[in-house]
């Protein structure tokens, strides 16, 4: 190898580290500002290293005792419970459509197909004062449900798009197989297709889930009891109220990016998959 | 489902009539159909909404029985307002500099890490964090970074001495809107990377092997071997970040909203400040359809690259 292809690698390398900390170093600055005093945390010069860490922060949010706790768990649990139901509403709505786009050829297939994807092109603030005025006509202003019908939307061309690249790459000839053995179209379906596309539904489904876990502009608009706040809402109200208390709102966004962080690390690669299936074609 | 042509069977011809294809094909549409009401009511309902009230002046309650046809005169009202071109401009440089950075960054990242070495996959799994959680936990982290009194990076600036004292990232016309951009990078250049790292994995190795074998530097062989196998992903990672960008609400509205004195207000903050803040909403409804069409366009162009190559498929 010549010096000069070293080079180029040395720049690579170079730049990774300064990437690196372009990354880290924020998210670092939180969790060391999390384990401080309110008081450590407001002085200038900063204290770089925290003098006297503590856990405080992270024991006052996670104590079902104390107010600020009892409502931090309650936000986390309303998040958990709409992320999950939108993710598995989702599924089960996205699989027989996707399965559709993929096998049949009816009449419109592509211009629907097209219908749905666009979805994504429209901001989510253009769609609050309508889909509010929807929501409250069907009654459904303040309840779990109008953000779950509206997340569903969200994850459903991404799911549907997915999961129809992975029907097309499932051979029709294992299906006929099957009919030809007896089995229904539908059983067909359920035993042949369905086992196949898991890593599909895995990668539509931790999607869906992170999309809704992170949502706020639907979430502050149509909830408006206290104890049914999601997280990124609970977390905006706690700050407003307490707006000096940094060390504590760092904690509390550190505790929010947990789960879904937890869940990207384990099923990165369907997560990856999922960015990049339908844009690279090989 | 008997009625219903498999993929194969497919007994009707194309110059069949529509009708008829229909009627034949009943039975798949009750695949899609859940999908479809769910994105009908969603979807179609709001847009309708919005282009009908577009055309009206309403009262702060949204009670639609009071409201006023006004005609073109929401559109008008806009296209003349000096703030209009303030916060297109805004919206131009947010969307066009967050897009060109994250790219940029993406595919330098993406470069450097296609090569196999220790701990590769750990770096990529930090560098997708912030892309993975949400903006309402990066915006605050990066209140925090650039606060005014105690934030770390004014406090960096003033002990490596690039100024005398703290700078007020967020609160100064000329740094706000710069700064948004620059946490909205944070969060978006590893979606880049991640397109461009798969996009990489199609080039092929021999070819590259054989330019390097015909003498061809470094440069020579990004530009004329991996650069043409990247266009297709390219162009979708493009678009994907310009409509994000385009949309991204969050940042800005819990960083600055807006401010100081619009100074980072773009198009979606500034019609959320007209729907939610003045309640006009016959403005802010006119607003969002100059978006749609803006949006359309774009969409146009991500559906042409998604199905480039798809033209030769059978229907």
């Amino acid at each position: 190898m010549s010096g000069r292809i070293d080079g180029w690698r040395w720049a690579g390398r170079v730049f990774l580290v300064l990437i690196l900390l372009f990354t880290a170093v924020p998210m670092a600055w939180m969790l060391l500002t999390s384990i401080k005093s309110q008081f450590a945390a407001m002085q200038y010069p900063p204290q770089w290293w925290p003098a006297e860490p503590t856990l405080e922060n992270y024991t006052k949010l996670l104590d079902p005792t104390n107010p600020v706790g009892r409502d931090f768990l309650r936000y986390m649990w309303n998040s958990f419970y709409v992320s999950l139901a939108t993710t598995v509403l989702g599924v089960a709505v996205a699989v027989p459509a996707a399965y559709a786009f993929s096998r049949f050829r009816f009449p419109g297939r592509t211009f629907l197909f097209f219908a749905v994807l666009l979805r994504n092109m429209f901001p989510a603030v253009v769609f609050l004062m309508p889909l509010f005025i929807l929501m409250r006509w069907l009654g459904l202003v303040g309840t779990h449900g109008s953000l779950i019908l509206t997340y569903l939307t969200f994850g459903l061309p991404l799911s549907i798009w997915l999961l129809k690249g992975f029907y097309d790459n499932i051979p029709v000839q294992l299906e006929q197989a099957a009919r030809i053995d007896g089995a229904t179209r539908f059983q067909a379906f359920l035993l042949i297709v369905m086992p196949l596309s898991v890593p599909g539904i895995l990668a539509t489904s931790i999607f869906s889930f992170i999309g809704a876990w992170n949502e706020y502009v639907y979430a502050a608009t149509f909830l408006n009891r206290q104890d049914q706040l999601t997280l990124p809402v609970g977390i905006q109200r706690f700050f407003a109220e307490f707006a000096t208390d940094w060390p504590g709102l760092m904690a509390a966004t550190f505790l929010m990016s947990v789960p879904v962080v937890v869940l990207f690390l384990v099923l990165q690669r369907y997560f990856v998959r999922a960015l990049t299936e339908g844009a690279v074609k090989s | 489902m008997a009625v219903s042509s498999g993929p194969t069977s497919g007994p009707l011809r194309r110059d069949d009539g529509l009708l008829r294809r229909i009627v034949a094909h009943r039975a798949d549409y009750a695949y899609v159909l859940p999908a479809l009401v769910v994105m009908m009511v969603v979807i179609a309902y709001p847009i309708w909404f919005t282009i009908d009230m577009s055309f009206y002046k309403t009262p702060a309650s949204l009670q639609l029985r009071d409201r006023t046809f006004v005609g073109w005169k929401n559109y008008q009202t806009i296209l003349t307002a000096p703030a209009f071109w303030s916060v297109t401009l805004n919206t131009l440089i947010w969307t066009v500099a967050s897009t060109f950075f994250a790219f940029l960054l993406g595919l330098f990242a993406a470069l450097s890490l296609h090569r196999e070495f220790a701990g590769r996959a750990v770096l990529r799994a930090i560098l997708l964090i912030p892309y993975v959680i949400s903006a309402v936990a990066a915006s605050y982290l990066w209140k925090w970074l650039y606060h005014s009194d105690f934030g770390v990076i004014g406090a960096l600036s003033v002990q490596w001495g690039f100024t005398d004292k703290p700078i007020n990232f967020l609160d100064n016309i000329h740094t706000a809107l710069p700064s948004l951009i620059v946490v909205n990078i944070w969060r978006e250049f590893s979606f880049a990377m991640i397109m461009l790292m798969a996009g990489l994995q199609t080039v092929p190795e021999q070819l590259l092997r054989a330019a390097q074998v015909d003498g061809a530097n470094a440069w020579q062989r990004f530009w004329h071997v991996t650069a043409p196998h990247l266009k297709g992903v390219s162009m979708v990672t493009v678009l994907l970040l310009m409509v994000a960008n385009f949309n991204s609400f969050i940042v800005p509205y819990l960083m600055t909203g807006g401010g100081p004195a619009g100074a980072s207000d773009i198009w979606i903050t500034h019609i959320y400040q007209i729907a939610f803040g003045r309640q006009n909403w016959g403005l802010a409804s006119a607003y969002s359809v100059i978006l749609f069409i803006v949006m359309m366009c774009l969409g146009y162009f991500y559906v042409q690259a998604l199905t480039r190559g798809d033209k030769g498929r059978p229907e």
